[in-house]
């Protein structure tokens, strides 16, 4: 293996110098986000634009942020929003999933390449005839109405189909001789063990909802619907003034937080569920 | 009972509960507003539409906060097409022409003819530049909100230090290059404008007019004048800021990253809008001070800034109840206060003659600036296809200046592309002959 050769090359100090200057590349966008956050609002001249932070820290900046919104509500329906879309996701690209991986019917393949045709479509290109759907539906300035677009979800379908795939089918088989029906076939057998495709899928699911901005701005009117994405834009949008980095990046952090919690509280789950299914950030 | 049918179950109780509420006597209207500036607007905005909810009863206003002035087009324009326009939109006030053409927003002209009014004498209090932007076709369209001109800002000790007299800041475009030049030292530069999109476009405009030029053609909306002397001349000028007299960085730099480098010190003169007027006059911690745009040939800025405008598809009481709101947001104590809190300037002259206005443009003469360029203001650049148009010029603007293009080149080819993005129009108007 390359990688092994290549460690074994490189002095031990060497590689993890070189990994740590790679890793704080990558990170320097948080670090600064986390620093700016923190820096009182007149330290703005002195630069803004500085990793180190050489001033007293202050909360200053979370407060603007908070006072800009209701952001406890933003939680709330964020939350509402991507824990009940995930949950009739895992329904839908299950049973979808296993409808394509495992059921025989005329046409399949066909269908099912049809399905993933979806993907290729630009979302902007569907926000006029999906809100008409939704307005049809009675499910506008809703959060019903700012999830139902996506409870039939392409690349979950594709990968529960794969996750299927590539369970050996002997457990189904001795399932079915015991007199099994199909969903308890599904439920009992093939879902626990393709959990970790659900899991990564869920990942990707619910950062994906987290942090969508322009269908929720379509689809939400009442304050009291809004979602933190929305909250946020209130002052990240600006077009005329300047830019009040402090407050931007406090904001920032304020709606990124939940989740960057999670991440750090479940990895390990997290790293093999997405090894295990072969899904990359 | 599987898990399916639970979650079935339960996905549909929550669909059920968070279905909206409606029906009551008061007539509901929606208002999407943006937020131009930052985010307090935003509380300020709700904060009116309150007021206004809590001083009558037959109207009940929902105030809809929605993004950047591109977004709230959007919005608003896939609402319509979807059966839930709104009543009434602040819009960016280069977008009348555009949807009126597209059939989303309705002539104002029925409520003055139903208030025994004329349009000319509906606009006689608004500042005159202001006109053109609010009238399509003959017709008014828009009432405007909050309006603002570009603007340059310069840094007092820099000036003292350059050696360079504070009190008389550059007029015209050699004495910008003058002062620039013994401005930029080190990493500072001389000057710096934003050139990111919607701004960009707005500031060669700006170039384009001080230079004796028009940038389109006010009475219709199928011409742009961009490879005209003009606006080659204001191309040239910002790309020999540049490369020849390198005052001024290479690449595109957003308005916030201006603001920013300002307030830093890291550029000594700056061009932006008089809507970040509030903002500079509280961030800036060196001294200050604005002046007009300098000239070429003429002192001309185009408008910037935003109007009232209200969406066809509403039922009769909802068209007087968002004509309603619209003359309540738009009297002349309103549109003051508005103004003072933003540092857009407010579109009614007879705002400027009350007490608390008087007595705060005494205290801010920066603002007392903004105002007597107002005279040499000129109509907000609007199209057939406002924004495609727009960027057509600014995506060649902003290759010059990465030193990807020279500006001759650039010019030709932005109004090539204009061209095309307009022909549709202009088929079916200058070009349809019997």
């Amino acid at each position: 293996m390359a990688r092994h050769q290549l460690a074994r090359r490189l002095p031990g100090a060497m590689l993890v110098a070189l990994l740590s200057a790679v890793a704080f590349l990558w990170a320097s966008p948080f670090l600064w986000t986390v620093v700016a956050s923190f820096r009182p609002e007149g330290a703005g001249s002195a630069g803004m634009a500085s990793l180190l932070p050489d001033f007293t820290p202050t909360l200053e900046n979370f407060r603007n942020a908070l006072e800009s919104g209701t952001f406890g509500l933003y939680y709330v329906n964020t939350l509402v929003v991507v824990t009940g879309l995930l949950a009739v996701q895992c329904v839908t690209v299950s049973l979808a999933g296993y409808a394509f991986a495992r059921l025989r019917f005329p046409g399949r393949d066909a269908l099912f390449y049809a399905f993933l045709l979806q993907l290729m479509l630009v979302p902007p290109a569907l926000i006029v005839p999906n809100l008409r759907t939704v307005v049809d539906l009675g499910l506008y300035d809703s959060l019903p109405g700012v999830m139902a677009p996506y409870f039939a979800s392409a690349f979950g379908t594709f990968l529960m189909r794969q996750t299927f795939l590539a369970l050996p089918r002997d457990f189904e088989e001795a399932a079915a001789i015991d007199g099994a029906p199909w969903w308890a076939i599904v439920w009992y057998v093939l879902l626990p063990m393709a959990k970790p495709g659900l899991i990564a899928f869920a990942i990707v699911s619910v950062t994906a909802h987290w942090n969508e901005f322009l269908w929720p701005l379509m689809v939400i009117n009442s304050p009291a619907n809004q979602t933190l994405t929305i909250g946020l834009a209130a002052f990240t949008r600006g077009a005329e003034g300047g830019k009040e980095w402090g407050v931007l990046a406090a904001g920032t952090l304020l709606v990124m937080a939940p989740l960057a919690v999670a991440f750090v509280t479940f990895q390990r789950r997290f790293v093999d569920s997405f090894v295990f299914s072969g899904v990359k950030g | 009972m599987t898990m399916i049918a639970r979650l079935g179950k339960s996905a549909l109780a929550m669909c059920l509960a968070m279905m909206p509420f409606t029906a009551t006597a008061q007539t509901k209207i929606e208002f999407f507003f943006p937020v131009p500036v930052e985010g307090k607007l935003a509380r300020e905005m709700t904060r009116l539409v309150k007021l206004y909810n809590e001083s009558q009863k037959e109207v009940a206003v929902i105030a809809v906060y929605t993004g950047g002035y591109d977004d709230t087009k959007l919005k608003a324009q896939a609402a319509a097409k979807a059966g839930k326009p709104p009543a009434v939109v602040l819009m960016s006030a280069n977008f009348n022409v555009d949807l009126k053409l597209s059939g989303d927003i309705m002539s104002l002209e029925p409520f003055l003819a139903a208030e025994q009014t004329t349009r000319d004498a509906y606009l006689q209090d608004f500042w005159p530049a202001l006109h053109a932007n609010a009238v399509v076709d003959g017709e008014l369209y828009g009432v405007p909100f909050h309006n603002s001109t570009p603007l340059l800002y310069y840094n007092v000790d820099h000036f003292k230090e350059a050696g360079l007299d504070p009190a008389k800041p550059p007029r015209t475009w050699a004495e910008l290059v003058d002062a620039g030049r013994k401005l930029a030292k080190g990493d500072r530069h001389g000057f710096l404008m934003p050139a990111g999109y919607d701004y960009l476009g707005w500031l060669m405009e700006a170039l384009s007019m001080s230079n004796g030029g028009r940038y389109f053609n006010e009475e219709y909306g199928g011409e742009v004048y961009y490879d005209q002397p003009s606006m080659l001349g204001a191309a040239r000028f910002v790309e020999d800021l540049i490369f020849k007299h390198k005052i001024m960085p290479q690449g595109v730099t957003e308005a916030g990253g201006v603001s920013t480098s300002f307030f830093a010190g890291k550029a000594s003169m700056v061009l932006l809008s008089t809507g970040s007027l509030s903002f500079i006059r509280e961030n800036m911690k060196q001294g200050y001070g604005v002046a007009f745009v300098p000239r070429n040939v003429r002192n001309a800025v185009p408008i910037g800034g935003a109007s009232l405008v209200m969406f066809n598809g509403q039922s009769e009481d909802g068209k007087k109840a968002g004509w309603k709101f619209i003359k309540w947001l738009t009297t002349a104590e309103t549109l003051g206060g508005w103004s003072r809190f933003t540092g857009y300037f407010a579109p009614r002259r007879s705002a400027y003659d009350k007490p608390e206005m008087k007595e705060f443009i005494a205290r801010n003469p920066d603002a007392k600036v903004a105002l007597d360029q107002l005279p040499f203001a000129k109509p907000w650049f609007a199209t057939y296809q406002t924004v495609a148009v727009r960027k057509a010029l600014e995506d060649e603007i902003q290759a010059m200046m990465n030193g990807k293009k020279k500006a001759d080149q650039a010019v030709k080819d932005a109004q090539k592309k204009a061209d095309e993005l307009m022909r549709p129009y202009v088929e079916q108007t200058a070009l349809k002959l019997p």
